[in-house]
Order: structure tokens, then sequence, then C-alpha cells
């Protein structure tokens, strides 16, 4: 070609980042506020005490049971098992769920017949279901992990499969013209321009599993965070019982974490507030 | 005013040739078959600027996809260099209204994409044909950027980029300007048509737009709808380089214009009575 640039006189200028500093804000303003309840909690108990310590324990005893938690092998044991299940059927889930999710928004007669049964499903209160999980496969991992594989796998479908549909004809249409066809139109078009979709979904299939896994050791089990948590309650020791959902929502919010990051990681170029997702 | 057949006096046979095309398709909602376009002949030669120019929903983004090879005809012909069209193929890329960029990738690798098809990623020297490519359409500095860090005009740039950047034969272009900013817009007309006429390739150009249609075309194929067919084909006969400053007061440009001003308002109102 012998045109050595096309552009006139137009200067192109590079857009600014978004600075989110509002965003700092709101967090100082939160720490404010929690600090404000802890006070006025360990106010209510320790000094004044208006509730008794035994019902609801005070601040500065949560966290000394807190720190017993972290130093005792016997909770460590109990997070390894819990993880490691939630591990398992996460990873189950997230391999049926895409696989099936990809599939079903692909395929129009799928879609047709299959996608109204998984939208019931998914309404379903599958929590009900837990009990006869522990009966029919026993008090041991396989019950939980089988739980947390049906609390997860469902907003993965679901989710790959808004996303798979959703990917425009035009994007379609481009691939074909350059070149770009049958399963390889899959791959290069169809799942990166839905994989931000399924890690919307695995984000809060993940979420949903690990409350199966605490639910199923509640229900019948013999380890596991829900476990100790279980007879910290019956045991009538409420700081322990308080660290250990502490802990709990301090796991449940590092997964969320490490899943948005990795969102961002493998999908620079999709904007997290595009994705409302199924929820 | 000036009408001419589709026959020109040029050597060869024509790059494209359309026979008695037309398409319909089968509408899920009514359950009805919509007849897009009927009875479309057209030949087009090496090197022309064509302008196809008509109301919208007139058939104008179905008979290029038909030329695209990505909508099969429902009867009639289309060859392409003598062939017939079977799919898409290297020698015709597509320019589309919505840009159609992989969001996932950054404006260098989707440039890269225009030689998916040509099995040169293998070959020496495709990086810099990308280099070339983008700094053809002037977006050296910006190879890594996402397309969502751009504006339109600029990712309409990539889109460009990734069409020339495998040398096809046709460039296709479904109303690559429609949904750029106006300023954006006739800058990037100025530029196409210097681009083009640099490179000589031939071009199927659709659009709604009038000063578009003259300013870019050798030929304006004008459509009418309902259905969608073709309506008249008119030679502009305007001396290149033109520009959209040059040919502002020319009284060709004003007659034509005038002209299609008339054709097209007699085609909208056709179209509203007939809804
Ligand atoms: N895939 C399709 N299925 C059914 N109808 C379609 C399809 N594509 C286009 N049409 C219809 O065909 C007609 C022509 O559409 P189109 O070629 O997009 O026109 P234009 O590009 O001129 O606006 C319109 O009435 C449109 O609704
Ligand atoms: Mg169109």
């Amino acid at each position: 070609m012998t045109v050595t640039s096309a552009t006139g006189t137009m200067r192109i200028v590079r857009p600014r980042r978004v600075i989110r500093r509002s965003e700092a804000k709101w967090t100082w303003l939160l720490v404010g506020v929690i600090a404000a309840i802890l006070l006025i909690w360990e106010a209510a108990v320790s000094w004044l005490q208006l509730i008794p310590a035994s019902f609801l324990p005070p601040p500065t005893a949560i966290a000394v049971s807190f720190g017993k938690l972290l130093v005792d092998p016997e909770f460590w044991g109990a997070f390894g098992y819990s993880l490691g299940n939630v591990a398992i059927g996460l990873v189950i889930a997230v391999v049926v769920g895409v696989t099936v999710g990809l599939a079903v928004g692909w395929s129009p007669v799928l879609r047709f017949t299959v996608a109204p049964f998984l939208w019931l499903l998914y309404s379903t209160p599958k929590v009900a279901l837990a009990p006869l999980f522990i009966l029919g496969l026993g008090l041991g991992s396989e019950s939980k992990i089988a739980l947390v594989f049906l609390l997860a796998v469902f907003p993965i479908i679901l989710n790959t499969m808004e996303g798979a549909v959703t990917v425009s004809t035009s994007l379609v249409n481009a691939g074909r013209v350059y070149g770009v066809n049958g399963v390889a139109l899959g791959w290069k078009i169809i799942v990166p321009a839905t994989l931000p979709y399924s890690l919307s979904g695995i984000q809060r299939g993940a979420a949903l599993g690990f409350t199966g896994e605490v639910l199923g050791e509640f229900l019948g089990g013999t380890g596991g965070l829900g476990h100790m948590l279980e007879y910290a309650a019956y045991q009538f020791q409420m700081d322990d019982a308080i660290a250990m959902v502490i802990v709990m929502v301090i796991i449940a919010n590092l997964t969320l974490l490490l899943i948005s990051t990795l969102r961002r990681r493998l999908a620079p170029w999709y904007d997290d507030r595009k994705i409302a997702g199924a929820s | 005013m000036t009408t001419t057949s589709i026959e020109r006096n040029e050597a060869g046979a024509p790059l494209i040739s359309v026979r008695d095309l037309s398409v319909s398709y089968d509408v899920a909602r009514t359950g009805k078959r919509l007849t897009a376009i009927e009875g479309v002949d057209l030949d087009v030669h090496e090197g022309e600027f064509i302008t196809v120019l008509g109301p919208s929903g007139c058939g104008k983004t179905t008979f290029m996809n038909v030329v695209a090879g990505l909508v099969k005809p429902t009867t009639g012909t289309v060859l392409v260099g003598g062939s017939p069209v079977t799919g898409p193929g290297p020698d015709r890329a597509v320019v589309f209204q919505d840009y159609a960029l992989l969001p996932w990738r950054t404006v260098f690798d989707n440039v890269k994409f225009g030689l998916e098809m040509q099995k040169e990623l293998k070959g020496a020297g495709w990086r810099e044909r990308v280099q070339d490519a983008i700094e053809l359409v002037g977006l050296a500095g910006f190879e890594q950027s996402y397309p969502r860090e751009l504006s339109g005009g600029m990712q309409q740039r990539v889109g460009l980029a990734r069409a020339v950047v495998a040398e096809p034969r046709i460039l296709l272009m479904d109303e690559p300007l429609g949904a750029v900013d106006a300023l954006t817009r006739e800058v990037m007309r100025d530029e196409i048509e210097k681009l083009m006429a640099a490179t000589g390739k031939t071009v199927l150009f659709i659009t709604h737009s009038i000063e578009e249609a003259i300013l870019l075309g050798d030929r304006i194929v004008v459509f009418k709808s309902h259905p969608g067919a073709i309506k008249e084909i008119i030679e502009t006969g305007l001396e290149r380089p033109r520009s959209e400053r040059s040919i502002q007061h020319d009284p060709r440009f004003l007659e034509l214009r005038d002209h299609l001003w008339d054709a097209l308002q007699g085609e909208a109102t056709a179209a509203a009575v007939s809804k």
C-alpha cells in the first residue's frame, strides 16, 4: 500500500482512566461505622452490663476466641476439610455448569427444551434437599460435595447460558468473514465472549456452595467448620461460636474477592457493572 | 440526469456479478416469509467504488451479506471473480456498522484477526503488515489498547485496518460511519476516499447518507423497499480526488443531491404509507 497515513489533521487523544476517588471516602465511612458499633457493643455488655455476656459476648472476648482459633490445630483441620469439599464440589460444578451452559445457550433446540427445566430447578429451594443427601450419601464428605455441587451448578449454568445467548451476531459474522468456522468459532468467539458471564456465575456459585457445605456439616457431619460451629453453639460457648461465624464471613468474602480479581485478570475488557446475570 | 445501465464499457468480466438475486427470511415471530430483496442485478468491475443508498430496512445489509457469503441467496446467483459465492473468502473483507471488534483482543490482535483466514500468520512479515495497517488508519500508539478504551471513530478505524490488512480484492462496508459522531464522520469519509483511491480496491459501500453516497461513489446504487430492489443506478462522474470541501459547490454534486433527495423522499413516503 502506498498511503503512509490516512489521518488528516485530527489528533487522537488517549482517554484518561477513571479515578474512583469517592469510593475511598465510603470505605472510611464504613470503617467508622463499624468502629462505633463495636464500641457501643463493648460498652453495653462489659461496662454497663445491659446484656449478659454469656448470651452476647463482648467484642474483646470474641477477639480472644478468634486469636485462640487461629493457633488451634483442630480449627485448621476443620478449615482444610471444609474448603477441600467446597473446592472439589465447585470444580465439578464449573466443569459441568460451563459445558451445559454453553451447549444450551448455543443450541436453539436445547434452549427450548432444556432451559425451562433449568430455570425451574434453579428456583427450587435446594437446601430443602440437604437431609436427603445426608441420608443417601452418608455423614462423610460425599454428601457435602454433592450439596456444594447442587447449589453452585445452577448459577454457573444459567449465567453461562445467558452469556452464550447474548453473543452478538455481528461478532459471529466477523469471525466467519475472517475465516473462523465450526468448532473454532466456539472457542475463538463464543467462549471468550461468554467467559465474563461464567465467572460471574462462578462467583455466585462459590458463595452458595460454601453455604451448602456449612449447612451439610450442620445437619449431619463428622468434621469441618460447620461442625465446629455447631459444637461450640451446643456447648453454649457463644464467643467461640461468633468467632467461627466471623471466620466464615471472612472466608466467603475472600472467595468473592479472589474470583472477582480472577475475573478482572481473565476478562479485563469487560465492565463488571454491565453483567447483571442470574442471581 | 444520466442513469446508466448496468453494462459498463470496461475490459474484462466483472469482478462481482449478481443475477436475479432474491433473499427471503423465515420470520419466527409471525411464521411468515419476508422477502428482503428481489430481482437484484448488478455488475461491479475491478477498482470500482459502489455506494448503495436506500432507506433503512430496504435490504442493503442483506444484499451485502450475500456478497460476503454470510447469507445464502434464496434464488439467483452471485459470482465473485467468476465463481459462485459459497461462503466467506479471503478475497472479501467486511467492515461492520457496529464495528464487531473482539473486546477481549487489543487493537493489534484485532487487526491480526484479519489475517486469520490467510494462514499467513506462520509466514514471515505478518507483524509488519499488522503494524502497517494500524499506521495506515492513524492508530499508531494504540496497539495495546482495548476497543472499549477507544472512541467510536477509532474503533471503526480498527475495523478498517482489520479489513485491509489481508489486502482483499473487495471491501464490503455496511454503513461503517453510521454509528460515528458527525464530525469524525466527515473526517473519515475523506480518509476512506483517499485510502481507496490510493489502493484501488473494489468497494461496496452501504450508506443512508446522500452526501456520503455521492462523495465516495463511482456509481450509486439506489435501493427501494417493499420489497427491496434496485431502483436506479447513477454514475456520479465527479473528478477524483474528491473531498467534502471540494465537491460542496460543484454543480454536478448539487444536481445529484437534489435527484437523490427526491428519489429517497418518495421511498420514505411509500414506506411510511405501506406500514
Ligand atoms: N435474519 C433475519 N431474519 C428475519 N428477517 C430479517 C433478517 N435480517 C433482516 N431481516 C429483515 O429483512 C429486511 C431487510 O433488512 P436489512 O437487510 O437489514 O435492511 P437494511 O440494511 O437496508 O436496513 C428488514 O425488514 C429486516 O427486518
Ligand atoms: Mg443495514
